[in-house]
């Protein structure tokens, strides 16, 4: 194999790759990269049995050929080249490097023991622009449950629906829906539990392209293969398994109607709850007093080895007055993912969940379940 | 040579020819799935190891497997239900520290929406007694003889005993065992809520068929359908047609079919048709076996002796047993303190010495009328049909019993009888509740309502 490319576009492609591969002791091979030659460009896989990335780079390929690299030395000798040609030699089981003043060699192992990373060739379920999905997506990716014992909730669901698809993870304290309409004429009914990891990799990999100001309103095809996903960016591909199991059905958890509503300014909200949580106790509770006259709520917080604190938000109250005790990082976690200026409270009691809705958006719904004191 | 043996003698010459982490990362939870006609279906974890062994050990496993089996033509590589791989990125398991505060979770995750089950009732778990041995047993031949050895099976015993937690495991085992089989656990009032639904509705259409198509149908606290006509009459098509289809039912009670009151009689017969078991108070072995399970579960230390003193000291009922262990729990963990036997006593004092609540002699009859379903003045009155005498003896008997009441005074108050005829009530009624534990049941249940 020989090559020449870019350092920049290099430096990006290992970058995207590279993050998935942990250190794994029993295959050794599964910390390397497979740099191989495809159709006159470079590919770069990695994977480590769960999720496979490829990625394709522009270059001038003298000669094809293939070579697995660790990836950590690669990625980091590359990162710190000049933004200069780079020039690449495959030797035996060694990789001669080139790149303006430097000079270095390799060691890699035979890209014939590389796993194959599977193939999907069925047709794309949908065509949806990279900027949508990773601002969709980030909403409600942090809520999945980071417990094994309840695989089918660590994570994130995709229904696609006619015209909607509807993302939702929950780790059963609390649970985030965010909807996306599409106009994708073909009425698609399916759903997919994808794990966290995957959807975290799929939304770095588009923050990496859109801040390299790559393919801006680039569409993501998103296939569905036997047991896996395919995330297709055109240069860069995500294939995943999928969580096997039954998402457990939580339209039906979500309130309809409430006792009591608030409508308040979401960044006061969230700043007095961010001073509360630091008089909170050993599990984040933070109480609130919700008053129709004045309408006010009001956010407590005690421990008995800290202090105390109170403070108070204006807030239009409808309904019942009621005080209720949350894990206030719950609570940010959602208004966190909120962008509207204002948001509105739903509440019942004491002992049922709160819903948290960003005012004037109906697409994403927080719901929490409360501290039973 | 059935094909486990199949696969681990092949597994064992394919380990011979590749490397040790070669073999660890791709034969990890494989196994045959079936083989047929020469052609051999090996079930994989994920799709990385289809595409591997699809591709580079096809030949190796080939050989290994026609060396045991020669007739194999051909393998081929299916991706199973496996649980996934350990994730790379170690979570350390959050130890959730119990404190007096609780983080509330969505429960209705917990149930499986199609069969209505709840997986934490489980056979497992199920602690055997002399008291429900019985039952049990005959529960677990229903999952392993679905519909032909005992139907309908009838389970029946006091509050707080475990009967829904049998009947549930019942459900889990077989969704286990049988995924494909359809599975309904409902409690009859929501059966009885869903046809009123049904019925204002106008979607009998809908109801009618729900529950007949199903394998198992599971339906606790039966006795809530007596009185209910239509939810009676619907609920004998469900039974008839499901019993000539041989789909299994289950069914459980606060008592026999013979003492549930104002319900049909073809339904009664129909009940008892089949395999009627029962539940009786757990004895004192079994209650400390049941908290010693309980604290285990709960992982929460705790010594046999104070075990011993809450299993002595807490008697009828499984529920108020747990309710107990809760408690002892809570506060142990509010101030802080391993649990001994003075501050145990302390906090069970209200929960043992709960005082007794007083009856009267008027609450007796009347509530011995009502479970026999006769008329108060009857039960009074000189009248000696035969179904009046025998709950008349009950009542004195009760009074006796639980009031303490003399024979003469006994006799005067219920009719103004002669002391004797007390004292040979009572006679005849408690000989009978020492021989014949179903009537101790009866009496049971009339001393439940007496004091619920």
């Amino acid at each position: 194999m020989q090559i020449i490319c870019l350092q920049e576009n290099l430096k990006q492609a290992l970058n995207i790759t590279e993050r998935i591969i942990g250190r794994n002791l029993t295959l050794p091979i599964l910390n390397n990269l497979l740099l191989t030659t495809e159709n006159n460009r470079l590919k770069i896989s990695s994977t480590n049995l769960e999720i496979g990335i490829i990625s394709w780079i522009n270059g001038k390929i003298e000669k094809p050929g293939e070579i697995t690299i660790p990836a950590k030395l690669l990625s980091n000798f590359i990162g710190n080249l000049p933004n200069k040609k780079i020039e690449m030699r495959v030797k035996g089981s060694q990789l001669h490097l080139k790149c303006e003043n430097f000079k270095a060699v390799l060691n890699g192992l035979e890209a014939k023991e590389f796993p194959i990373i599977p193939k999907i060739k069925d047709k794309p379920l949908i065509r949806i622009k990279g900027g949508v999905l990773k601002a969709n997506l980030s909403q409600v990716v942090e809520m999945t449950s980071l417990s094994d014992s309840r695989p089918e909730i660590s994570g994130v669901l995709m229904n696609f629906e006619k015209n909607t698809i509807k993302l939702a993870a929950t780790d059963s304290f609390r649970l985030a829906e965010k909807i996306i309409s599409h106009n994708q004429k073909e009425s698609i009914n399916q759903a997919m539990i994808i794990p966290q990891k995957t959807i975290q990799e799929l939304i770095r990999i588009l923050g990496e392209k859109e801040a390299a100001n790559d393919n801006q309103g680039q569409e993501v095809e998103i296939i569905l293969g036997n047991n896996q996903v395919l995330f297709n960016l055109g240069d860069v591909q995500i294939i995943s398994r999928l969580i096997e199991g039954q998402y457990p059905d939580y339209q039906q958890i979500i309130p309809k109607n409430f006792t009591t509503h608030a409508t308040l300014i979401r960044t006061e909200l969230i700043n007095n709850i961010r001073v509360a949580s630091l008089f909170s106790g050993k599990v984040n509770n933070v109480q609130f007093f919700i008053r129709s006259k004045p309408a006010l709520i009001e956010i407590f917080a005690k421990d008995i080895d800290v202090g105390e604190n109170k403070s108070q938000i204006e807030a239009k109250i409808e309904g019942k007055e009621i005080e209720i005790v949350f894990n206030c990082r719950y609570i940010l976690d959602g208004l966190n993912n909120i962008m509207s200026d204002k948001v509105i409270l739903g509440l019942n009691n004491n002992s049922s969940p709160v819903i948290i809705k960003p005012v004037g958006d109906a697409s994403y719904t927080y719901l929490v379940m409360p501290i039973k004191a | 040579m059935n094909l486990k043996n199949l696969w681990q003698g092949a597994l064992g010459e394919v380990e011979l020819n590749i490397s040790k982490a070669n073999f660890i990362t791709w034969f990890k939870n494989t196994e045959i799935h079936s083989k047929k006609d020469g052609v051999v279906i090996i079930n994989v974890p994920n799709g990385f190891t289809k595409e591997w062994l699809e591709n580079k050990y096809n030949k190796i496993i080939f050989k290994a497997l026609r060396g045991a089996c020669p007739d194999i033509k051909e393998i081929q590589f299916t991706i199973g239900k496996y649980p996934p791989l350990k994730p790379t990125a170690k979570y350390k398991k959050e130890i959730q520290e119990i404190t007096p505060e609780k983080q509330l979770d969505f429960e209705e995750f917990n149930i499986n929406k199609e069969t209505n089950l709840n997986p934490k009732y489980t056979f497992d778990n199920f602690i055997i007694g002399s008291f429900n041995e019985l039952a049990q047993a005959a529960a677990l031949a229903v999952t392993k003889h679905l519909g032909t050895l005992y139907n309908p099976l009838f389970i029946y015993g006091g509050t707080g005993l475990g009967k829904t937690h049998l009947l549930q495991a019942i459900g889990n085992e077989l969704t286990q065992k049988n995924p494909s089989k359809k599975i309904q656990y409902l409690s009859s009032e929501k059966y009885t809520s869903e046809l009123v639904d049904a019925i204002s509705k106008k979607g009998m259409e809908s109801f009618k068929p729900k529950y007949r198509k199903v394998d198992v149908l599971i339906i606790d606290d039966i006795h809530f359908i007596a009185g209910k006509e239509k939810t009676q009459e619907e609920f004998f098509h469900t039974f008839n047609t499901l019993y000539q289809k041989n789909k299994q039912i289950i069914i459980s009670s606060d008592r026999p079919p013979k003492a549930i009151s104002t319900i049909e009689d073809r339904l009664r017969s129909r009940f008892e048709g089949g395999m009627i078991a029962d539940i009786s108070q757990p004895d004192l072995e079994t209650r400390t076996a049941i908290l010693k399970n309980k604290a285990r579960e709960k992982n929460f230390e705790i010594s046999d002796d104070i075990l011993n003193h809450i299993a002595n000291h807490v008697q009828k009922n499984i529920r108020e047993l747990e309710g107990a262990l809760n408690k002892i729990m809570a506060v142990c963990q509010i101030n802080n303190t391993p649990p001994n036997l003075e501050g145990v006593g302390k906090i069970l004092s209200n929960l043992i010495a709960k005082p007794k609540k007083m009856t009267n002699f008027k609450d007796v009859i009347k509530t011995v009328a009502e479970f026999y379903d006769v008329n108060i003045n009857d039960l009074i009155d000189r009248c000696r049909r035969k179904e009046v005498v025998r709950p008349r003896q009950i009542a004195m008997y009760l009074i006796r019993e639980e009031l303490n009441s003399s024979f003469p005074s006994i006799g005067e108050k219920i009719g103004g009888r002669d002391h004797t005829t007390a004292m040979y009530s009572y006679g005849k009624i408690k000989q009978e509740v020492q021989n014949n534990e179903l009537f101790k049941q009866e009496i049971n249940l009339i001393k439940d309502r007496l004091y619920g």
